[in-house]
């Protein structure tokens, strides 16, 4: 009896897992803490601070989102599959949010790119200021193109996006040519 | 180890300030700098930590400090403090790059720095050791200091531009390094000198060459004058006789010009090959003794052919380089010296318009160069997916991929046309405006030179003398070439260089004890001591983990995958040493234990097979290659391996591993299974050994093991609850931690997890009706 019971149990529970709780502006409320973190209200159940992660963080950044806790189990809450389908303060407050996970300036303006011993060495302007960085040259996965848009991954694994290539001075172009 | 430094130091400014303003009541635990602000933008922040208060400094000046001045100016910071009984739940929340630190304040999660990966490891420790402090436990003295993931280079302050090496290519002593390497060509100092003897005799010969087609050919023998040259000394004047003797000359001179040239081949042939053998052995065998650490994360293809490269780079500049540094300086002064003695003004012409050639090799050369490395980049990436297509070829026929992949090699392929039309383009270029200046140069001096042989200016000169001297000026543009590049060429082979050594002097994470006491005769107790691990700081796989296994007895490992169980036999073999805690083999603790008993003493049967190149016999010996045969079939009859062997054509000699015989998943553990049988070991590890074989013969190698089992201590892990039905004791993890432990019995009894997982594997199958 008490076996099947946990059978029944564990079925339940495999079969939340495999449902995808979708959450929309019917059963999900987000807010905003003072300190600036998430929680989310669903179904009428306070589930405390939220993370929100992209599945598709390059491809789709605002579809997709998945909700989990805050706490190190987790635990997938819900997905939302289109951000742009809640009202105005939500979308402002996860997008702040998952700037911030995703933190990645973008570079405005390329100073210089040197390369020595082995490492390519930036000196740029990005969006949050001026910076310079250190890639790792010759290894694949440091610079990524995708067309017009171009991501570097520094020897941190910090990333930094390029939006429009055909935007930079044909000066700059040819500094960075040889590296993409 | 010594050398470690404490974390309170701070740069000087800094510290300055501190003391000025004073910040601080009690003595500094741990400084540490962060990058951003909680919006994530570039911001200075400083954050100090002692016993009763987080000082937290900034500048709140947005935009990265000025990346030019590397001394930070702390003048304009503002400080905050926050006494320790304010605070509470520090917290990193890690973002996909860096994170947020940030911790309860009034009751509000409050963040209150933000970092790039850059920055990570120290505000991690800061918020560890707040946590301790909270906690009111005791601090690690050692957590104090910096460990092997210190971020910066000690001394220029740069970021260190790859993370686990710790090398600044900046600041790496280049002159330490070159005298190792040179300690390599010891063997071969003799043949070294000789090279150089050689070349500089090829200098001087080479040198001649000018005067005697110039001067000696046009002005003595052709204008038929004797006087100044080396003729004068004979006593004759028959013209026809010189010109002979000139002709033997150069003739001559061409000859040793070869000679010299084919002594200092054969000798660079003897020497290279034996160094860069000897370097690429020197390096295998220091990665043998490093600790598996040092491959996770390396692609070992690429670590592989990087050494082979380096050993060729560093010994080449040995060779082709250093060599030349002297004769190429000779040549450079002794053209000078014959073309300021020929015609002063000339000389000046001449240098004078030098440069601009010079200039576009020192410029464009480093280009081409890097045309020509991403030409060979794009080719290995090519290489790499064609692989990749042919080992997955399967997986591609199955999934009916063909023409997809076919169009992916083609774009890939076309990269590689492409870099290599660019490369090839360049170098055209390139090599037309070289010799577009340098032709100019030498027009320039020969058009000049003309006019004084017209006597359009004075002093006069003759044809031979212009020759000559057009002839040196010819003979400074290598030099002149060699010197351009041997800078770049040095620091890049120096840094090879230092990449290799870097790889002979690591010291493994994973040390042996040097006084360890030789324990050869192991019982096989175990006992795991609050034992916490983590592969990454911050991140704890193992968090205090206890229990006990006796000799003899079989222990059975249950969890949910990701949970930790590898990593905790990983622990026991030693691959790696637990962060906390301690792991003892009767009583003794595995640190204080020699390698060789460990490793006589333990035999792990791996999640991940590997099977080696070589005949299966050579596989299950591999523990013991002295073993015979009769003791390999034993092993392979108790591992239910002995009968699929002898269906193979060539049973026992069947080549497998790469290149031979595919064999099946379950084949491969069985005979990994054997290859621990036969180590015959007192402690034996299985993790998931049997997953891939059926039950039938499951149930086969149990019985054989069972029988085996005894007097050994086993450790088996598996998802498959059935296998583990003789263990003495269970033990359940879950994310990290053990959650419940005790003989089958008592943990059914319990009705806890290990209740749920076994009465979800049999009634499943049960209801399938394939229970057993
Ligand atoms: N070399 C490594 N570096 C970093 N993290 C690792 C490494 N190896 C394993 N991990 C992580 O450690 C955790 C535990 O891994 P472990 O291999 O011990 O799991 P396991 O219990 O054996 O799982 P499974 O049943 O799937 O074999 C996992 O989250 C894994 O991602
Ligand atoms: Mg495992």
């Amino acid at each position: 009896m008490q076996e099947k019971d946990i059978l029944q149990e564990e079925i339940k529970e495999v079969e939340k897992l495999l449902t995808v709780n979708k959450l929309t502006k019917e059963n999900a409320t987000f807010s905003e803490t003072k300190g600036g973190f998430i929680t989310l209200l669903l179904d009428g159940e306070q589930k405390g601070q939220v993370n929100v992660i992209c599945t598709f963080p390059f491809t789709a950044p605002n579809e997709f989102l998945s909700v989990r806790t805050a706490d190190d189990k987790e635990e997938e809450l819900g997905i939302i599959e289109n951000l742009n389908d809640f009202d105005e303060q939500t979308v402002l407050i996860i997008k702040k949010q998952l700037e911030i996970r995703y933190f990645m300036p973008e570079i405005l303006k390329v100073f210089s790119v040197k390369e020595e011993y082995g490492h390519t060495y930036w000196s740029v302007l990005t969006n949050k200021g001026k910076h310079k960085f250190t890639s790792p040259s010759g290894s694949s996965g440091s610079v990524i193109r995708n067309g017009n848009r171009v991501i570097i991954k520094d020897s941190d694994q910090n990333r930094y996006e390029i939006k429009d290539l055909s935007k930079l001075t044909p000066k700059e172009m040819k500094k960075l040519d040889l590296y993409l | 180890m010594s050398e470690k430094r404490p974390l309170s130091e701070m740069p000087k400014g800094l510290k300055q300030i501190v003391e000025d303003k004073k910040l601080l009541k009690t003595k500094l635990l741990i400084f540490a700098e962060a990058d951003m602000n909680s919006a994530c933008d570039f911001c200075r922040f400083v954050l100090l930590l002692t016993e009763d208060a987080l000082v937290v400094g900034t500048n709140n000046k947005l935009g990265f400090s000025d990346p030019d001045n590397k001394e930070i100016d702390y003048s304009d910071f503002s400080f905050t403090e926050y006494k320790i009984s304010e605070l509470s739940n520090p917290t990193i929340t890690t973002y996909v790059v860096g994170g947020m630190f940030s911790a309860k304040i009034g009751g509000e999660q409050t963040p209150i720095c933000a970092f790039t990966n850059a920055y990570k490891g120290r505000v991690m420790r800061i918020k560890e050791i707040l946590s301790v402090i909270l906690e009111n436990k005791e601090i690690k003295p050692e957590r104090l200091f910096e460990d092997k993931r210190d971020e910066f280079c000690h001394k220029c302050g740069m970021p260190y531009p790859e993370k686990n090496r710790k090398i600044c290519p900046k600041c790496m002593d280049k002159r330490k390094i070159f005298f190792r390497l040179a300690s390599c060509f010891k063997p071969f100092k003799f043949k070294l000198v000789l090279i150089s003897v050689l070349c500089i005799l090829s200098a001087l010969v080479n040198s001649v060459w000018p005067i005697l087609n110039g001067t000696l050919l046009y002005d003595n023998v052709l204008a038929k004058n004797k006087a100044n040259s080396v003729f004068e000394a004979l006593p004759f004047e028959d013209f026809s006789i010189f010109l002979l003797i000139l002709v033997f000359m150069m003739v001559g001179v061409k000859i040793l010009q070869q000679l010299f040239g084919v002594i200092q081949g054969i000798l660079v042939a003897q020497i290279v090959p034996k160094v860069v053998a000897d370097l690429k052995n020197k390096v295998f065998a220091s990665i043998q003794h490093l600790s598996v650490s040092f491959f996770t994360g390396k692609e070992t293809g690429g670590l592989m052919s990087r050494i082979t490269s380096d050993a060729t780079n560093v010994t080449n500049i040995f060779i082709d380089g250093l060599p030349f540094i002297l004769p190429n300086l000779f040549t450079i002064i002794f053209s000078c010296m014959v073309m300021f003695a020929t015609s002063p003004l000339l000389a000046v012409v001449a240098i004078a318009t030098l440069p601009p050639a010079v200039i576009i090799s020192i410029k464009l050369e480093p280009v081409l160069w890097h045309y020509n490395s991403r030409r060979f980049q794009t080719a290995r990436d090519f290489r790499a997916k064609l692989n990749d297509n042919l080992t997955g070829a399967r997986v591609v026929r199955a999934f009916g991929r063909e023409e997809s992949e076919k169009v992916r090699l083609q774009k890939v392929n076309e990269n590689v046309a492409a870099a290599q039309t660019d490369a090839m383009n360049f170098d055209v270029k390139y090599t037309a405006l070289y010799h577009i200046a340098q032709s100019l140069s030498s027009v320039l001096t020969f058009t000049i030179g003309a006019a004084f042989v017209l006597a359009v200016f004075k002093p006069q000169m003759t044809y031979g003398t212009l020759m000559t001297f057009t002839g040196y000026v010819s003979l400074l543009a290598g030099p002149a070439n060699f010197f351009s590049f041997i800078f770049r060429w040095w620091s890049d082979s120096m840094n090879s260089a230092q990449r290799i050594f870097e790889i002979l002097d690591a010291k493994p994470e994973v040390t042996e004890d040097p006084n360890a006491v030789p324990k050869t005769n192991i019982k096989g107790n175990i006992t795991l001591k609050d034992v916490t691990f983590g592969y990454e700081e911050n991140r704890e796989v193992l968090k205090n983990v206890s229990l006990t296994v006796n000799q003899g007895e079989m222990l059975g490992i249950v969890g949910k995958s990701g949970a930790g169980k590898t990593t905790l036999v990983n622990l026991i073999t030693r691959l790696y040493d637990v962060t906390e805690g301690e792991i003892l083999i009767d009583g003794v603790n595995v640190r204080d234990m020699r390698f060789s008993d460990l490793r006589k003493n333990i035999a792990l049967v791996s999640q991940e097979t590997y099977i080696f190149k070589g005949t299966i016999f050579d596989n299950i010996a591999y523990a013991n290659p002295s073993a015979d045969r009769k003791t390999v079939i034993d092993a392979a009859i108790a591992a239910s391996a002995h009968d699929f062997i002898c269906k193979l054509p060539d049973g026992y000699d069947t080549e497998v591993g790469s290149g031979g015989r595919g064999l099946s998943g379950g084949e491969r553990q069985r005979i990994s299974i054997a290859r621990a049988i036969l180590a015959d070991p007192k402690i034996l590890i299985l993790d998931e050994a049997t997953a891939a074989v059926d039950t039938e013969t499951e149930k086969n190698i149990q019985a054989s093991l069972k029988k085996l089992v005894k007097n050994r201590t086993t450790l088996s892990i598996a998802h498959r609850l059935s296998t583990l039905r003789d263990a003495d004791k269970l033990v359940v993890i879950e994310r990290g931690k053990i959650t419940e432990q005790g003989t089958h019995k008592e943990l059914m009894l319990k009705k806890g997890e290990y209740f749920k997982l076994y009465q979800i594997q049999s009634k499943a199958l049960a209801m399938r009706g394939i229970g057993d």
